[in-house]
């Protein structure tokens, strides 16, 4: 695999990891914004 | 008659999981690591990424709010839930008849196609394919067992039609025991057991290093490589930007009428937006990282990159039913490998096709005040009629034909309309202000742009752009052989009874509704 393959594998599963873990902190947070 | 309590979710983990559910189907582990291969490798994540924040993410929230706005007012089907949004409107109700033909329609095929994976799960712990390593003898085997051709693996389509029945009936009872007791209940059971058999799957596939020592190259490094170094100069075609798109739309389940549906059993206060973005997080994982960690790789370590060309133009169902079993035949342990992957696929399926059957069965509870166990009988037995023309004449087109009309066409047309009907007749402040009530999640401001402009403008260019390149060829049938042209008309026909019945039949709700608000 190239360089660049590695990027774009390894940035596109920070993002998505990034976003599930900030959703499911939040959920079990349970803060209403409101 | 006395109006019956409305079913409601036990938990919000809950309804997360039936969503995730629905979402994770076998596109996630079949369609899109095909879909990248083919579109520029790691560059087709820039259009699939600008496709989720500026299509997929926005629909999600626009089903979760409408759906539980909706549910305010005991409608959990597209009809009253348009209804409920523009009640000045006679039409708008038939409109919503999208919502609960679509998913009825890919759930007759869908189904059958579920009930593979579950035959394939019993065949490989009874080691039925396990002597078979050429992808020629498993595509005959294949073919035998879904009835296209007599060989030496099946002399008949019986097997196929037991485990369709098997399958069929999971599902009914599933849904027989209704949101909370039956659909919430099976999906925080078979979600994680879904995620755990793709991560082990994953594990075992990204570890096999070069199986073959005479060729070095043939690794999981470069079987990575061929899914994801990316090919910038695809990304000036348009066909790669619509494939993107089109994934997002098939992976998120949105723009069908099913999520729609799930948020109507919220409370009023519960929140919508970060759960329906918690969602959207759990597909992409089963999607990006494990569905694309195991089919492309797997293929590229056993059979090289010169056959990866054929094997990516095969199609999703050869790479899962061909190209797979014949991977698990060459590896260790063959048997508990091709049960974890095809017991995947079954789990991911049941979780999907119980949601595409929720709108019709909801429909008949709402609108005609039937019991749940009666509905769910009623929707057995119409649906099970449907499903016989998927299983006898798979040959002859009739899946492919049904999965264009309900899996393409109403996805695009319903999630048009939906979105136009948040963000312009309901207003996009009024439609804010209803997606923040209960949120546990703020959605950053430029969204109320991209709800009420750009999603709307996405989607209806890529109907456009259906409309003037695709129409006429599809009504044509200019792509099917003069053999088959007779079973694709009947099933139109058919199509076309179906969704007829259905808007006769809103039509009937909304007249006893009036009756009985003009007798009370």
């Amino acid at each position: 695999m190239t360089t660049f393959g590695w990027v774009f594998l390894i940035v596109s599963w920070v993002l998505i990891l990034g976003l599930a873990l900030f959703c499911f902190m939040r959920v079990f947070k349970k803060k209403k914004i409101d | 008659m006395a109006r019956k309590i409305r079913d409601t979710w036990g938990s919000r983990l809950g309804i997360i999981m039936a969503v995730a559910g629905s979402a994770v189907g076998l596109g996630n582990f079949l369609r899109f690591p095909v879909q990248a291969a083919k579109n520029g490798g790691g560059a087709f994540m820039i259009p699939y990424f600008v496709a989720l924040l500026l299509v997929g993410i926005p629909l999600m929230w626009v089903e979760w709010s409408i759906g539980r706005y909706g549910g305010g007012f005991e409608h959990s089907t597209a009809p009253g839930v348009f209804h409920s949004l523009w009640k000045k409107n006679r039409f708008i109700k038939y409109f919503g008849v999208i919502g609960i033909f679509g998913p009825l329609v890919i759930m007759v095929y869908y189904t059958y196609i579920e009930s593979w994976t579950l035959a394939y799960s019993f065949f490989s712990l009874t080691q039925k394919y396990s002597g078979i390593l050429e992808q020629s003898s498993m595509q005959a085997f294949l073919r035998g067992f879904q009835g296209l051709e007599k060989n030496q693996y099946f002399s008949s389509i019986a097997p196929a039609y037991v485990f369709f029945l098997i399958t069929f009936m999971i599902n009914m009872v599933v849904l027989n025991y209704g949101i909370r007791g039956g659909i919430e209940r099976f999906c925080r059971f078979a979600m994680p057991t879904l995620f755990i058999f793709a991560t082990i799957l994953a594990v075992r596939v990204l570890t096999l290093g070069a199986p073959d020592l005479s060729r070095p190259d043939w690794n999981i490094s470069n079987g990575l490589g061929y899914l994801w170094n990316p090919d910038l100069s695809q990304l000036k075609s348009a066909k790669v930007w619509l494939a993107a798109t089109g994934q997002i739309f098939f992976t998120l389940s949105v723009g069908i009428g099913v999520i729609l549906t799930y948020a109507s059993y919220l409370k009023k206060g519960d929140d919508v937006t970060l759960s329906g973005l918690t969602a959207v997080s759990m597909n992409e994982i089963a999607e990006v990282i494990l569905g694309a960690s195991i089919i492309i790789p797997a293929a590229f370590v056993f059979f090289g990159p010169m056959s990866m060309g054929r094997i990516a133009n095969s199609g999703a169902f050869d790479l899962g039913f061909v190209t797979m079993p014949v991977i698990f035949g060459r590896m260790p342990f063959s048997g508990v490998f091709g049960f974890l992957w095809f017991g995947l696929l079954f789990l991911a399926g049941v979780t999907s096709s119980v949601s595409l059957a929720q709108p019709a069965i909801a429909f008949l509870e709402d609108e005609f005040n039937i019991s749940r166990k009666r509905s769910v009988l009623f929707f057995g037995v119409v649906t099970f009629i449907l499903c016989n023309g998927a299983i006898f004449f798979l040959g002859k087109g009739v899946v492919n034909d049904l999965d264009f009309w309900g899996g393409t066409f109403c996805l695009v047309l319903f999630a048009t309309i939906e979105v136009i009907l948040f963000g312009w007749v309901f207003g996009i402040n009024k439609a804010w202000e209803e997606a923040h009530h209960g949120a546990d999640m703020r959605i950053p401001g430029i969204y109320k742009y991209i709800i009420k402009y750009v999603t709307p403008i996405f989607l209806l260019v890529i109907l456009g752009a259906w409309f003037f390149q695709e129409w006429l060829p599809i009504i044509r049938m200019d792509n099917v052989s003069s053999g088959n042209k007779v079973y694709i008309l009947v099933t139109r026909v058919v199509l076309l009874l179906l969704f007829l019945g259905l808007t006769v039949m809103v039509k009937i709700a909304w007249r006893k509704r009036k009756v009985k608000g003009e007798r009370s």
